[in-house]
């Protein structure tokens, strides 16, 4: 651990946020399209962070604060385990588990500061979010853990770099199709996007975790969100596309998988909470048990592939 | 200094502080901590001795690397649980004959991980369980203890028969040649090693044997919580590694079916561990009683360490192993948190509590850090034992187990945030406004335990070591580590460096919170509320049905206490039947069963 690596760390979190930030502002324009609007310029989404960070706000006691600090800390440390196309800040960090709960830190934190604030509808919100969680992840580790038993690796990039080589053939998106599906629904829950985004949804913001927060704390909050997307994408990429070979190449198909995920989102209705749950727990996760023994008892995807 | 030494420590302690504590509750209290925290301080002492042997009358004990490592972890939880006796002498019913009882059933866990002949073992084991028996009574409920002492028995008379049947046939009562040493066949083999495992089962918490746990940990007394499910259901595995390195189960199966290179009986006991873990997460989900609420995830947790132990590979039998450290400190902490929140409010009831991080801001640190390592997130010691339990999962491809593991990881995250959220945070009542920190005697054990959990959580080498140990001696494969980070064949883990990004993470984090304008403090009431103008801070608290749209799903589950008391219903009428049958007033009756059955056993005999 040099002082390059903590520096590449540095401008590497900085870079995501970049990145990610003006994808959602991109994207911004892009729901707006869909649904006949002219939407905001590109770089609003900046704006309105550097907006929230610059105002004085309220504080509900010492853990409203520190909830808010752990949560971004865990959220930008995982960043920092990502691997894009080559590049590692630190060598042999990104272990697929580690780089999901460390992701938790991060949840934990902004879930305390929330319900530290004192407000029950911050409470309420964080239940949904958490109950939620429970429902997208699980399919989604399953697939994982197939994917850790083929390739006989945790690491996130060596998986991505296995899949590179035999062009798009390659991508675990045609090794592992069912996986795969499973892996883009719940995709869609760990975003917050419809129709699994009652916890945080818009018209639900009055009772969502977010409700007491202003100024500062929602500004940071606001990175929070940004970085958690761009870590959850990018695991989509490198688990299911292959990642990258060049920064270039990972950018692009990052912001495909965003864009379509917002796509879909902007027409899907919305899942009540348990709904949600039985949702997937019934064909994600039939799917990705399904994926586990194709490729456990056949080895079709791994070792019989092209 | 000899194994000898440190169980006469406990054995005349514990009739010491009997006497103390007529004379004054406070020596006995103090007796207690001495004792246990001496036996734990010269566990160190007698490390080298491994492989000595010691007979006293009639046991024979013996040093293993396995039996240290359990005292290790029993001893420390007994060790710092004790200090809160102190605060709780003048609250027990029977003073001194807790302080007794409490002494004696380290005395007899550390006997039976010490014994070296089954005689010893099965004593040893009794005294645990009798001991226990006696304490949980003292609580608040009489009938957990009778379920706790039935549930117990079963696996204790089951484990007496294989006993006995191993003495039949190997001759000799020494644990390791006698059961090395059973050469039958598969079936036979199989109903021996059921039997064997069964007391481990129900001390573990395993399904269906899982009723006792709760009922005892929710109405126990407060200071002894922590041990029964730090300490005493960790025995459970003790048994299960009997049975899985020391009898050469995977040998002796081999020759049946395997799945996924695993023997059926024993992926049979796994799929039981798998259930416990999906069944515990999900009432602890539900429950009302923070103490309830954490025998639910011991429940949970005794399955991952239960799958763990019984895979006997390199990875998942270390994760099994550290989990069973991590797990013990984690919870023991946790329950020594909500203790001193009872000590302080004289409840332990989620709904009626809020807001105590206002009045107890330590306790709130170390509840929350025992949490993390119990959800198994980084930089706690329960990161990295999860961490080997699902790599190791993952290199056999045991979906289905995988599936709850991480079913009962995720939802950890929902049952432990909920004391967090309606005990610590949220509205204080006004009838807690006037409540202070726990007392001191209380905070150094919390912050000891805090200090275990995140130093391991760091250091992980630190119990791996003895942990590489006890696999040499089981003759596996040792965990491979490299320069103190895990190197195992499909994972790599430098616990230092994901703990020393997490914290650049957050002085980032930290910095920029700094830099930004200041904040302006405002009261827990002056919260948003739709334009509602409330006044009571009760009204403004969210504690009552946490997860009210996940628990719908499964309100009308079926329960197995339940079924418990509807099959014993059917034995008593059974009963009574016979009793009408035979047992009448009417000789003629019973002179007419009695010369049927001897008919019928004459007609047998002839074939």
């Amino acid at each position: 651990m040099t002082f390059q690596n903590f520096l590449n760390a540095f401008l590497f979190v900085l870079a995501a946020f970049a990145f990610q930030t003006s994808i959602t502002g991109i994207n911004r324009k892009v729901m707006a399209r869909l649904q006949k609007r002219r939407g905001p310029r590109w770089y609003q989404q900046f704006l309105d962070i550097f907006k929230a960070l610059s105002k004085s706000s309220i504080s509900h006691g010492w853990v409203y604060d520190f909830g808010v600090i752990m949560a971004l800390g865990g959220i930008m440390a995982t960043v920092i385990f990502i691997p894009v196309a080559d590049f590692r800040a630190f060598p042999n960090t990104d272990n697929i588990f580690i780089i999901s709960y460390v992701l938790a830190v991060g949840m934990l934190g902004m879930a305390m500061s929330a319900s530290g604030s004192g407000n029950p509808w911050a409470s309420i919100g964080v239940g949904r979010a958490l109950t939620n969680m429970l429902a997208y992840e699980v399919p989604f580790m399953v697939v994982v853990v197939t994917m850790i038993f083929g390739f006989k690796t945790a690491s996130v990039g060596e998986i991505a770099g296995i899949q590179q080589g035999l062009g798009i053939f390659g991508w675990n998106l045609f090794r592992m199709p069912l996986g795969a599906i499973v892996g883009f629904i719940s995709l869609q829950g760990m975003l917050g996007k419809k129709p699994f985004d009652s916890f945080i949804a818009p018209a639900e913001i009055a009772s969502g975790p977010m409700v007491e927060y202003g100024g500062k704390h929602l500004g940071m909050l606001f990175i929070l969100h940004d970085l958690s997307t761009f870590i959850e994408v990018s695991l989509i990429v490198n688990l299911f596309l292959g990642g990258g070979a060049t920064f270039l190449e990972f950018g692009i198909k990052y912001f495909v998988v965003y864009t379509l995920a917002n796509l879909v989102s902007g027409i899907s209705p919305r899942f009540k909470i348990d709904q949600a749950v039985v949702f997937y727990y019934k064909f994600p996760l039939l799917a990705s048990i399904v994926q586990g023994f194709i490729v456990i008892f056949t080895g079709w995807g791994v070792t019989k592939w092209l | 200094m000899n194994l000898l030494s440190i169980l006469a420590v406990l054995i005349v302690g514990g009739l010491a502080a009997y006497l103390l504590s007529k004379a004054n509750k406070l020596l006995g209290a103090i007796t207690t901590i001495l004792t246990t925290v001496l036996s734990f301080v010269m566990l160190f002492g007698i490390k080298d001795q491994i492989g000595s042997t010691e007979t006293f009358l009639y046991f024979n004990f013996q040093l293993t690397e396995i039996g240290w490592y359990f005292a290790f972890v029993l001893s420390l939880t007994y060790g710092m649980s004790a200090f809160y006796n102190v605060c709780y002498k003048d609250k027990f019913m029977y003073p001194n004959s807790y302080a007794m009882l409490y002494i004696l059933s380290l005395g007899g866990s550390l006997g039976l991980f010490f014994a070296k002949d089954f005689i010893t073992f099965f004593v040893f084991w009794e005294l645990v369980v009798w001991t226990s028996a006696f304490i949980i009574p003292l609580g608040k409920s009489r009938r957990a203890s009778f379920i706790y002492y039935v549930v117990s028995s079963i696996g204790s008379m089951a484990t007496l028969f294989a006993i006995m049947w191993i003495y039949k046939l190997t001759g000799t009562m020494m644990i390791k040649e006698a059961l090395m040493s059973v050469d039958l066949n598969f079936w036979p083999s199989v109903i021996l090693f059921m039997t064997f495992i069964l007391s481990g089962l129900t001390k573990i918490g395993i399904f269906p044997f899982h009723v006792w746990l709760p009922l005892a940990h929710g109405s126990a007394p407060h200071t002894f919580s922590p041990i029964l499910s730090g300490g005493l259901v960790k025995l459970g595995a003790y048994v299960a590694y009997l049975s899985v390195a020391v009898f050469p189960s995977y040998e002796i199966f081999g020759e049946g079916w395997m799945y996924r290179g695993i023997p059926l009986p024993i992926y049979f006991l796994m799929v039981l561990g798998a259930i416990s873990i999906i069944i515990g997460t999900v009432m602890a989900i539900k429950q009302d009683d923070a103490k309830k609420l954490l025998a639910f995830s011991s429940v949970a947790n005794g399955g991952y360490i239960l799958i763990g132990i019984l895979m006997m590979d390199e990875i998942t039998f270390a994760g099994g192993l550290l989990h069973l450290f991590a797990h013990a400190v984690a919870s023991a902490t946790a329950f020594l948190t909500i203790t001193a929140v009872a000590y302080r409010t004289g409840t332990t009831k989620i709904s009626e509590l809020g807001g105590m991080i206002h009045r107890m801001p330590i306790t709130y640190t170390v509840y929350l850090i025992s949490i993390i390592s119990m959800a198994g997130i980084p930089p706690m010691a329960g990161f990295v034992s999860k961490w080997l339990i699902l790599q190791g999962l993952a290199s056999k491809g045991l979906i289905i187990i995988a599936f709850a593991a991480f079913f009962g990881s995720i939802g950890s995250f929902m049952y432990v945030f909920r004391p967090l959220a309606a005990v610590f945070l949220g509205q204080l009542a006004p009838k807690h406004e006037n409540l202070k920190e726990a007392p001191i005697m209380m905070l150094i054990p919390m912050i000891l335990m805090t200090i275990i959990t995140l130093t391991v959580g760091v250091v992980p080498k630190l119990v791996l070591n003895f942990i590489v140990d006890v696999q040499a001696e089981a003759g596996i494969k040792v965990v491979s580590m490299t320069g103190g980070a895990l190197d195992v064949f499909n994972g790599y883990l430098d616990a230092t460096r994901v703990f020393v990004i997490f914290g650049f993470g957050f002085l980032i984090a930290l910095v920029l919170f700094l830099l930004m304008p200041k904040t302006r403090s405002v009261s827990l009431m002056d919260t948003y509320t739709s334009a509602e103008f409330i006044y009571t801070p009760e009204l403004l608290h969210y504690a009552h049905d946490f997860y009210a749209p996940f628990e719908r799903l499964y309100k009308n589950h079926p329960s197995t206490l339940k079924l418990y008391e509807r099959a014993s219903l059917k034995l008593k009428e059974i009963g009574l039947f016979v009793d009408y049958a035979f047992m009448n007033q009417r000789p003629a009756t019973s002179i007419m069963w009695i010369l049927i059955i001897v008919t019928i056993v004459t007609i047998g005999g002839a074939f």
